[in-house]
């Protein structure tokens, strides 16, 4: 297989899960989507292992490496001090920060329809670290010669 | 480090492509290898050698870096 043939289907396969992803919403169906995005991760698992052209050697393992380690301790301190910040606030007197009296503390940690948001933010946090490991990733590529170009180059 | 990778290549009439599927890497790696932007592996320096039989020694050239004041 083609490079560009496997990205046409990993194209595909972003095109199905936003597609299942909308009807699992309406028919609030969340194992629908869950198994979807598992069979999404397999068909692109198996269909990277068919391209025939080297797409990974020990030059580009190094900027992954590198990229992810940057990015995982990035993300740790700054997700830590964050939560950090919350579980200071939420643990201290009431009445500190002053807010709007709240309805009366239920037995979840959490209500069930807020589930949903806390989810999202879940889902935008997850978003801006593959941000980040992207930066990271372009940063390392450059300095490792990704970009670099000669007289062989067409 | 020092390489002569670009020289070996050229005096073996091969592209940098050719180079490079011979050896199992990409194209890129090659290039940036001859840039002085990656040092490869012992395993991939050995290989690259090995391709030229040649020495490693006659394709890398290890400097000590400068010392700072």
């Amino acid at each position: 297989m083609r490079r560009n043939t496997f990205y046409i289907i990993l194209g595909l396969v972003i095109l199905f899960e936003v597609g299942v992803f909308w009807w699992a919403v309406e028919t609030h169906n969340a194992l629908l989507m869950q198994l979807a995005f598992l069979l999404g991760v397999v068909v692109i698992y198996l269909a990277r292992g068919r391209v025939e052209e080297i797409i990974e050697d020990e030059r580009t393992g190094l900027i992954t490496q590198k990229a992810s380690l940057r990015t995982l301790q990035v993300f740790w301190v700054v997700f830590f001090a964050v939560n950090l910040g919350v579980a200071v606030i939420g643990l201290g007197p009431p009445g500190f920060p002053r807010r709007p009296p709240q309805p009366p503390a239920t037995d979840t940690l959490l209500p069930f329809h807020m589930l949903g948001q806390f989810a999202i933010i879940q889902l935008v946090l997850l978003g801006l670290m593959i941000l980040l490991y992207v930066g990271f990733r372009i940063f390392y590529a450059r300095k490792f010669g990704e970009w670099d170009s000669d007289e062989e180059q067409s | 480090m020092k390489n002569k990778v670009k020289v070996f290549r050229a005096m073996h009439d091969l592209t940098q492509e050719q180079l490079a599927d011979k050896l199992g890497v990409t194209r890129q790696t090659i290039l940036a290898i001859e840039k002085g932007k990656y040092d490869p592996s012992l395993d991939l320096a050995f290989r690259i050698a090995r391709h030229f039989t040649v020495s490693i020694e006659e394709v890398f050239l290890w400097e000590e870096p400068p010392k700072s004041p």
